[in-house]
This record gives structure tokens, sequence and C-alpha cells, in this order.
């Protein structure tokens, strides 16, 4: 179960973007999300992923003390400083762009599945609709590409994704950076996530 | 594998690659998007990331090839605003309306906004509303009307041809022969008949009356153009809506409390401090709904604006961020709210200064626009004529006009009788003997200590039983919840007060409010402000017509009658009796929309029989608790002779209907004028369609649809209010209603005069006139009206925002009383038992109709069964939403993990689920978790259908009924697709009260069906 307990701390500093491009970040408060799966549904809607594969999923948990209550994390690939997907592609078909979103060519991708069995956070697969090649989160990259937030973020009515610049924060993003207890998922693993949450308190 | 978006008849614009070929072009478009910066954000490597084809969502300059209409969600019963992307005339997307205040937390965009610079605004909806296309092209659709070709129930139908469809309905007659059942059939007619219903019963009504049309969900729109048929046309009362099985329950207490003046009072999610959530699932379900409630609790929540506590036996999905979790015994929300008021009135921690002010001036200059009965003197005499009832001015003599003789007296603080409109403080805990003008000397008692002596008859000891709620955290609850005062409320729904003497549980929640003082005040307990104008009236008279007749008589369910003036009751007290009890029971004091009751009346033929019966956008059998008991009801031929239903799927209850007629949802047509629930919110949403009819057409191109269906049935029997020259203007010009739009449009126009908006730009006007399907018959209007409908059509309504309804701390459009002693309650007689029900407060457990305690009788069943809603299904119609079928593709049997380890169960398992109603009982899969009371188990309602598309049909030429065509279906039938009939159905398990017919159990006070007090047993399934 990954609930609250395992996001911790070590926010990396971004290794990227020292040419001052745009860093898109998505922090996720884990204290406004109502779990009402709106994100995972704008997802599928406008990623089409295949049948059963979902580039972003709620994972459903349950804390008895000191209170008995549902928990509720949003999860989707980390963006990763270190990820350990890349390293492992035989084709190179993935990496990072300048502006830390880690990325597939599907021209280049041969569906080795590595990438698949590297990623600890379970944030990649296959797509037998494109000969088994992989997808992934990518912040709706197109999106971003208009100005607009990644489809999970317009879907989010409480307000729980943030999205912004974090060369540049503005707004009430840039109040989560300075203020909230930020912290990311599974930091024992050393990947350095950089989609930040705040864990419930 | 097939192509995905094939399958969806959905073409997607654009790969990604095709896109950041064309990035250049849009970008230049772009300025109003989010808050994103715009730019290269592909870096280094110049390639296409994916050939991945992705859904477009915006268009920024519509009008050609692609349409953005903003109108109103029809997902769940909430309304919040939709904003639909059409491309090449398929809905491709929904997002929110950035001008509707429920997608944006109370503050939407401003509403002058020109609507062209909001169409790249981000606006939210839930997965629902996300999931509508899978809805829309559902391929299981029915398309063309069809008629039984076999038994019913056997799913066998035929297409049949629209005029004779409707001529056979009309008329009746041997419609059937062909099936070789002769008999003659009442076609709607033979009910154009003024005669009484029942010789020895005229108060029961014309024949007219013997045409029931029920309704599941119906909103407003729909709802008037059916009333302008069945009572206005047919002059039948029978238009019963379901607000029973909807939560009729909360609605009682909030009844009781307003003296039916309210039923929609929340606690206001966008101001309050505490709140107590009373069998409200806010993260899940509720009106306003998730997008809307959920999130304002969420996000105020985590600025740490406000904390809530839940009160469910399931720790519901808002339990990640309550304060406490109150795993209450399911059915005994008034023993807890009656235990917290018991530790506030010991403590003193209600608002005595509030209570104490004995009229409107009083109460207002503490603030409060709504006063309390509380000081209110009730004559407590049994046996005198007046016992029960207010002392009124008149009692005590000396008052000169009929007005004055009415008022209510109170106690001064000197102890003497005063009316209440002439002390500013009166005694409120009081009771004493006064002589009245007769000479007779009575006792009388304050409203406040009645209400008092029905808390207190329990200790907090019994409470904390009844309820399962240890004292100490009875204790903590109160004390926490009295200590936020005016900016404390509670949330109560479908699981405070659904189920037998349920009334008393909500009325008792609804008190809580009321003792804080936060009453209609803001950060408390709100009501809904309402619409922002009329539809019916202002330009065009949409509600009168010519030839309009008023229903009289007693409706099918008996909602709203009163037994004691019926036929049989003067009967059966003539015969030497006492006149108990009726043969079923009548509910003079109810909110109504008693879908259950009246389905047990069609069954029982009681009061009358039913001749023909419609059914639209329902579907009892699968979706009512209990509902399995009224299959034998719709197959019976002499129960219900003529069964004609209008839908948009053959489901589990229209299986037994001789017609039914395809319906349209809410992308192609299925208008409507949308008002808010509470809290606070004052709007008028307009839903207008964003797509061409699915279905289809007569041969004059109109589409087959409710509105068509009712208005070639009324132009075949010459009924009055449809046709020609059937809608008045204000200057007394005439206009034919021959297609849904003649009446949608004028009722849009009237809303548009009534909120005095302004006339549309003529850029608006172009924009409406380019993206609407509606604009076709701009012609309907004058140019001038249609100019004025354009600017709420542009905007999908006139809409005002949280601060709006404000003046002060005081809610506008709130209550001016509300009471804590119901006289009409009061003095109502259960026409079962022939007892008075109590006035205020009272504990008590459910109860069959013979009283007895049904978790006592049903002792041998160890767990309680209670349902729930999921967040991303409505009730019973979500199994073609396939995102959310793909998130979630099944259901459980949902218990503590203990309860499963005692009895050796682990997830997935396979059990057998009975009641003491169905011994046979259900199977379905466990889950376990914490999260959930011992004893009891929950099963989500959406699933476990058998219709729907679940199972194969043999619907001749299926492969041309269905929208899906081929792919579903051939000549012979529907193939049926098990994916969409799998998990439980709960309802089909639930208790039958034995002494009241075998029908669903059922509170006698405001006939609210049972959803908590059934019983099980778990047994592993071989």
């Amino acid at each position: 179960m990954l609930g609250a307990g395992v996001i911790g701390g070590n926010i990396p500093s971004l290794a990227h973007g020292e040419d001052g491009s745009p860093q898109p970040t998505m922090i996720i408060d884990l204290n406004r999300c109502t779990g009402c799966q709106s994100c995972v549904v704008a997802c599928k809607s406008y990623n089409k992923t295949a049948t059963g594969q979902f580039n972003t999923r709620i994972i459903q948990g349950e804390q008895s003390s000191p209170l008995a209550r549902a928990t509720f994390v949003p999860v989707q690939c980390n963006q990763c400083s270190a990820p350990p997907c890349i390293p492992v592609c035989p084709n190179d078909a993935t990496f990072k762009l300048g502006n830390g979103i880690v990325v597939t060519d599907w021209d280049l991708c041969t569906a080795s599945g590595e990438c698949i069995r590297a990623c600890p956070y379970d944030a990649r697969a296959s797509d037998p609709n494109y000969q088994d090649r992989v997808d992934k989160c990518d912040f709706c990259l197109d999106r971003i590409e208009q100005g607009m937030a990644p489809a999970c973020v317009e879907a989010c009515s409480a307000g729980a994704r943030l999205f912004g610049d974090r060369a540049r924060p503005d707004g009430e993003f840039a109040d989560y950076l300075r203020h909230s207890p930020l912290a990311v998922r599974n930091p024992e693993q050393e990947t350095g996530p950089t989609l930040l949450y705040v864990p419930l308190s | 594998m097939k192509n995905r978006d094939t399958s969806l008849k959905i073409s997607p614009l654009a790969t990604r690659r095709d896109f950041l070929k064309n990035s250049r072009d849009f970008l230049s478009h772009t300025g109003l998007l989010g808050s994103f910066p715009k730019g290269s954000t592909l870096g280094a490597r110049k390639l296409g990331t994916s050939p991945r084809k992705v859904q477009q969502t915006t268009v920024l300059s519509p009008g050609k090839n692609s349409q953005v209409v903003h109108s109103v969600c029809l997902g769940c019963n909430a309304r919040c605003g939709n904003r639909s992307l059409v491309k090449n005339g398929k809905l491709l997307h929904y997002s929110g309306n950035p001008f509707h205040p429920y997608n944006h937390h109370g503050m939407p965009t401003p509403y002058g906004t020109p609507v062209q610079e909001t169409l790249g605004l981000a606006s939210p909806v839930c997965g629902k509303a996300l999931d509508g296309p899978n809805y829309v092209y559902n391929p299981y659709r029915l398309i063309k009307p069809l008629k039984r070709s076999g038994p019913r129930g056997s799913g066998k139908f035929r297409p049949i041809d629209w005029k004779e469809m409707i001529t056979e309905i009309a008329e009746g007659g041997n419609i059937f022969a062909e099936l070789g059942e002769e008999q003659e059939v009442d076609g709607l007619g033979h009910l154009q008949n003024d005669e009484n219903i029942d010789q020895e019963a005229p108060e029961l009504g014309p024949k007219r009356n013997g045409f029931i049309f029920m309704s599941g969900r119906m909103q407003s729109g729909r709802k008037e153009f059916i009333d302008r048929f069945v009572k206005g046309a047919m002059g039948s009362c029978n238009r019963i809506g379901h607000t029973d099985i909807c939560g009729l329950g909360f609605r009682m207490g909030n009844l009781a409390l307003s003296e039916k003046k309210e039923v929609e009072l929340k606690a206001d999610p966008w101001g309050a401090e505490y709140i107590l959530v009373f069998g409200a699932n806010i993260y899940e379900a509720l009106q306003p709904g998730i997008n809307t409630y959920g999130a304002a609790v969420a996000k105020r929540h985590a600025q740490g604006k406000v904390k809530f506590t839940v009160i469910d036996p399931r720790a519901q999905n808002s339990s990640t961020h309550a304060t406490d979790w109150l795993a209450i015994k399911p059915g005994q929300d008034g023993a807890l709210a009656q235990g917290i008021i018991r530790r506030m009135l010991e403590r003193h921690s209600y608002d005595k200064a509030y209570l104490r002010a004995p009229n409107p001036k009083a109460a207002q200059r503490l603030g409060h626009g709504c006063y309390t009965n509380a000081t209110h003197l009730v004559i407590t005499e049994p046996g005198h004529a007046q016992d029960r009832k207010f002392l009124r001015m008149a009692d005590m003599g000396g008052a000169a006009g009929k007005e004055e003789g009415a008022a209510y007296m109170v106690l001064n603080g000197d102890g003497s009788p005063l009316p209440f409109d002439t002390v500013p403080k009166a005694l409120l805990d009081e009771e004493c003997l006064l002589t009245l003008a007769s000479g007779q000397r009575v006792k009388v008692k304050t409203s406040f200590r009645l209400m008092k002596e029905g808390v207190m008859a329990h200790s907090l000891a019994e409470y904390s039983q009844f309820c399962g709620i240890s004292k100490a955290q009875i204790i903590k609850t109160a004390d926490q919840f009295a200590s936020h005062g005016k900016k404390a409320a509670v949330c109560q729904y479908h699981g405070a007060g659904n189920y037998p003497n349920g009334t008393y549980a909500a009325y008792a929640v609804a008190m809580l409010s009321c003792l804080v003082g936060s009453v209609e005040l803001k950060g408390g307990y709100l009501s809904s402000g309402g619409a922002a104008a009329s539809a019916s009236q202002g330009i065009y008279d949409l509600k009168g017509f010519s030839g309009k007749l008023s229903p009289k008589g007693v409706k099918i369910s008996r909602e709203n009658a009163d037994y004691q003036k019926s036929s049989e009751f003067r009967r059966k007290k003539m015969a030497g009796g006492t006149g108990y009890p009726a043969k079923r029971p009548w509910f003079s004091f109810t909110k109504g929309g008693l879908s259950v009751e009246s389905l047990s009346g069609i069954d029982a033929k009681y009061p009358y029989s039913c001749k023909v019966l419609f059914t639209y956008f329902y579907n009892p059998l699968y979706s009512t608790p209990g509902g399995y008991r009224f299959k034998e009801t719709l197959q019976g031929h002499d129960k219900v002779p003529l069964h004609v239903s209008i839908d948009t799927c053959i489901n589990e209850s229209n299986l037994y209907a001789d017609y039914i007629i395809p319906d349209v949802t809410y992308a192609e047509g299925h208008y409507g004028w949308l008002t808010p629930h509470a809290p606070a919110l004052k709007f008028t949403g307009i839903r207008s369609p964003c797509i061409q009819p699915l279905t289809g057409s007569t041969q004059d191109d109109r589409p087959f649809c409710l509105e068509t269906f009712l208005i070639d049935l009324a132009e075949h029997m010459g009924l009055p209010g449809f046709g020609n020259e059937a809608i008045l203007d204000t200057g007394g010009m005439a206009y034919p209603l021959h297609r849904a739009e003649d009446f949608y449009l004028r009722g849009f126009a009237n809303i548009a005069h009534g909120a005095k908006v302004p006339p549309a730009s003529g850029s608006e006007v172009e924009y409406v006139e380019a993206n609407y399907p509606v604009a076709r018959f701009k012609g309907i209007l004058s140019p001038s009206q249609w100019r004025q409908t354009c600017y709420i059509l542009a905007r999908g309504g006139v809409f005002h925002t949280y601060p709006e309804v404000f003046s002060g701390d005081q809610f506008e459009s709130g209550l001016r009383r509300i009471v804590l002693y119901n006289e009409e309650l009061a003095t109502t007689i259960n026409s079962l038992s022939g007892d008075f029900f109590q006035g205020s407060l009272s504990y008590q457990p459910p109860r069959d109709a013979a009283g007895q305690v049904v978790a006592e009788q049903d002792s041998a069943y160890p767990f309680a069964l209670i349902t729930h809603k999921m967040n991303l299904h409505s009730q019973s119609r979500t199994t073609s939403h396939r995102y959310t079928m793909e998130i979630f593709p099944e259901n459980y049997v949902v218990m503590h993990f203990l309860d499963a380890q005692d009895l050796e169960f682990k997830d997935l398992d396979m059990v057998r689920i009975s009641s003491r109603s169905n011994t046979t009982g259900i199977s379905g899969k466990v889950k376990t978790t914490s999260l959930i009371r011992r004893g009891c188990v929950s099963i989500s309602a959406h699933y476990g259908h058998s219709q729907l598309g679940a199972s194969a049909l043999p619907v001749t030429g299926a492969d041309t009924v269905f929208l899906g065509g081929k792919g579903i279906g051939n000549e012979e039938g529907l193939f049926g697709d098990p994916k969409r009939g799998t998990g439980i159905n709960p309802n089909l398990v639930s208790r039958l009260d034995e002494h009241l017919g075998y029908t669903p159990l059922l509170d006698l006070t405001g006939g609210i069906p049972d959803f908590s007090t059934t019983r099980v047993t778990i047994t592993r399934e071989s």
C-alpha cells in the first residue's frame, strides 16, 4: 500500500533548465484530493491510453491510526531527475527533455519493456494498440505547448493538482513552493522525483 | 484489437506529431489559455514524442467545423455547467462552464465577460461528466420505437411505425391480437372521462386518474412539459416523481423544520467552520455534486478553514480529511442527534438568546433573518379540542381581527401570556396552566419544552447504546459542534433518515443547526437561492392554456391526501369501528414524490386501478430497494393494462413494457432550466443541445423523443395545450406547440426577459448561431427576443455568485421562520394506527407497518446491509461510461476485515447474501476493509445489471433498432455484453414489509422507503 507514509523529504534541486527554459512542475496536495477520479477519467479521455492502462491513477489506501480514514494518492510518472528508465533502454528511445519531462520516442521504441521493469513507480506500460510501445505521462506535452494545463490539472475541481513553472513560479503555485511541506514519492529509490506532494496532515 | 477511436465514433483531431508540426499556427491564438507560459518546451531533441492520438478539448475560434456549446450536465442531478466541443457533428469532449458557480467554488468568470474571451479558460467537471460522450454514443441506445412482440418480460420487441404506435396508444383496442392476447386494452383516449373512477368514493377523482405517469430522472423544463400533458391536458393528478428513493428522509426533517417551505437545507461549504456530515457522501455524491460541495470542503479543509465529522456506518471517502469518523449503526441517526442535543441542553451550549427571540423583529435585532417558534405556547391537554395546537390570541379572548386572533402566544418575562409579536424576549423552557377565554383551564408548554421532553426521554447512555457511538464520543462531538456556534451546521443527506421513522431522525439532525442559531446565516444551514427568473411567465404563458384541466382527486400514492376525508374511512367508521387501519397508508404530511408507494398502490389497485402507465427515464425494478417485488406488478396485465416507457435504453423495468419510445440524451435535447439545490446559490442553468439527435425522426423531421411523442399523442387525441394556437403571449397572440423547441425556446425567452439580461452583442449572436443547434429554430422568437435569449444561451444560464446572495451575513432568499414544534405534523394522524404523530423530536427506531422493530425481528440475520454511491457513477445508468467501468469494473460486498476473519472470508471470495425477504439471495465478491462499522456490509449501487446491454435480447431487427447497429446485434436480436452486467445489486435483497402486502418497507409519516434496515446472512458461495 502506498499511503502518505512513503511520501518523504529529499526534494531534488532541479538539474535541468539551466538555460532558463520553463520547468513544468506539478504539486499534488493530498489535503485537497477527494479521490474523485476526475483526473483519471480526464487523462483517459484525453490521452486515450490502452484499456486497463492509466498514465495517472489514484492509489486508494486505508489508515487505521490515529483515526481510521481513507487515503488517496494520485500517482503518475515522477519525471525523475535520475530516471532509472533511461539508461536501460537499448535504443535510447526514452530521454529527458530540456524542461525535465521524460518522454519516449516511438520511432525508436522497440517495445523491449526494459523501461517498464526499471521504473520503481509502475508508471510505464506498453500499449497493445501501438505494437506494445511504451506509454507514460508526459504532463500532456501538447497541451503545455498550447499554454494549457495538463488534462488532469484542469479536471481537478478541488485544486489538489497545481501546475506551474518552477523556474518562474507565481500565484498559488509559488505559495505552495514556498510555504508547504513538500515531499516526493519513495525518496529511498533515489531517483530524484520532481513531482511534488503535500502529504496528508 | 479494434481501434478505440472508431468504436467511439469519434475521430480524434490530430496526433501529437501533427500538432507539433502545426503548433506555430496554434500558438498565435493561445493568449487566453491557462496560466502556464506557452513556448518551446521541447528542448534539445526536436522529435515527435508520440504518435498517439490525443483528444482535442478546446477550440478558440469555433464555428465552421467545430462548435462549442455551454449547457448543463446530466451525468447526475447536481446541475453543474458543461461546455462541449463538437467537431464535424460529433461530440468530442466536455469540460466545465466558466460562467457556472458550481464549477468554480461559487466564484465563476464575471457574468458579463464576452463568451469568446472565455473559450480557453480551464473549467473542471467531475469524472461522470468527462465520461459523458460514452453515455451519448452508448451503442445500446434505442433509436426506433418498439412494440412488445412476446409475453411481458420476454425481451421480445419489434420496431413499430411511429404513427401506428401513436394510434395504438391513443386508441387502444385489441392491440396485441397478433400475440394471441385477445383482450381490449384501454387507450389513453378512454381515460378522457370525467366520471368518478370509483362510484363509491368520489373524492378519488375522475377516471382520468387511471393514467399514471412515473418518472425517474426528471428536471425542470421537461417537468413542466410533462405536467402540461399529464395534468393540464389529460387531467390526471398522477404525475409521480421519485423524491422518495432520491432521498426523502433528510428532506422530511427539513420539511418539518421549515413548515413545508424548504427541503434542501445544507451546511454552507464556502463559509462553515465546522460541519457535521450526517449520511451525506460529500466526496462521492450529493447535490450539489462532488465538483462543487466536496471540492469546496476539501479545498477549505486544506486551508485550515473548515473541519468536519463524518457520521456514517462506512468511512466514506471524505474520511480522508475528516476530524472524526463516527461509525454509527444504520438507521440510528436520530438517536445520535438527540444524544448530541441532550448534551447541548445539559450544558446550555445552545444559542439561548436566539431561541428566546419570539418574532422576526426580535431575531433581526440579533442579526438573524430567520426566527424560531421556540417560545411559542402549545396547548397540551389531551381530549381538549385545541390539544396539540398553538395557543392563539383568539383562545385568550380580546382579539379584534382574524389575523390578530391567529397570533401565537408567548410568556413574557413575568410569566404573563402575550402575543408573540409584542415582546422582544420570551420565556423559553416553560410550562404552566392558563385560563382560556372560554373559562377552561389548560396546560401549555413552549415549543422548546416539547422538543426538550422528546430529547430527555432517553439518557445519554441509552442514546449511546441505540446508535453504537460511545458516550465520550457523543459528548466530544456535541461540544465541538456547539463551540463553533453560528459557523456550525449539519449536512445531512441520503443516509440520515432514509428509513422508517426517518422523518424524526432527520428532524433531530436538522434541529442541531437551529440550536446553534446558524440557520440562513453565512457559514450556517442554508436553503437554496432558487431560480434567477421564471421560465413559465413573462413574455409567454407556458403554464396556462385554453381548455386546461385541473386535476382532481387522490394520487395513487395517497401523498398529500387525508385518509380521514376518504369514503373508506367513513365506511369503516359507520360499520362501527374506529375507521382504522386504512388498507394501505395515506400521507398527508409529506414532500411527496412517492414512487415506491405508487408502485405498491398500482400493485394493490389501491385506492383505484391503474389503466395506462407511462414510465419516463425510470428503472424502478433496479433502483428501488425491494424493487424486485414489482416485477409481478409490471408483468400483470390486470394491474398494468397498458405500459409505455420513454427511455434511452431497454432497462430492467421497461423490459416489461408494451411500447418503448426512444429518447434523446442531454447532448441532443433534453432541454431544461435548472436551479440549484442548497446551499445559498441562485441561478438558472440553461440546457440546450450541442449535437443533432441520434434517434430516428418522424416524416416531418422531428426526433423520436419524449416531447415529440407527447405532442403527437396530444394532437392525435385533440387534447388542449398542444398543436396550433397552444401557447399565448402576454399580448394575446397564439403560437403553435408542434415541436419541443416551440416550448423550450419560449421558456428561455421568459428567463432572459425576467432576469433582465442585456441583448447579446452582435458577435455573441453570431457565436450562438454558428455553434448552437437550437439556433436553427430562432424564428420561433421575435428578433429582439432571440437576441436577448442569445445572451443566456451563450453563457449556459443566468448565474449569481456566492457573495451576491447575502446581505451582511444573512442569506437573502432564506427561510423567515423555523419550528421546534410543528403543529401540522402534531395534528396529523397515522392512517394505520389512528394515533397522532409527534409534533417535535422523538426517538423512533425503524419499525414495520405493524409497529414492530425490524432489527429485533431479523436478529437471526447477523449483518446490517447498507448501500453507497461511488464517485464515478449515477444511480443506475452509468454502466455505459466506458472509462468508469475501466477504473471500477465491478463492485463488492464490502465488510470489516475482522468480520471477514471470523467467517474465514478473504478478498474476492464469492459469497451469498440473503435476507428474510429474499432467502435465495444474491452473490458477490468480498472486499475487506477497516473503514466500515463491524456488523455492517455495504454494497454500492450501479452494478449487477441484467439489462442496459448486459443480456442478449430477442429484439427483432436489433441491428437497426440500437445505435450500435451491427456491432451489437443482428436481425434476430441483441448479442449482449456481460461486462455491462458485472457486480451485484443490493436492492435485490431489501426487506419487504410482511404486514403491508410484502411491499418494500416504508416510513408511515412521509412515505420514505427504506435503505438502511435490511439485515442479511452471508455465506460462502458453494
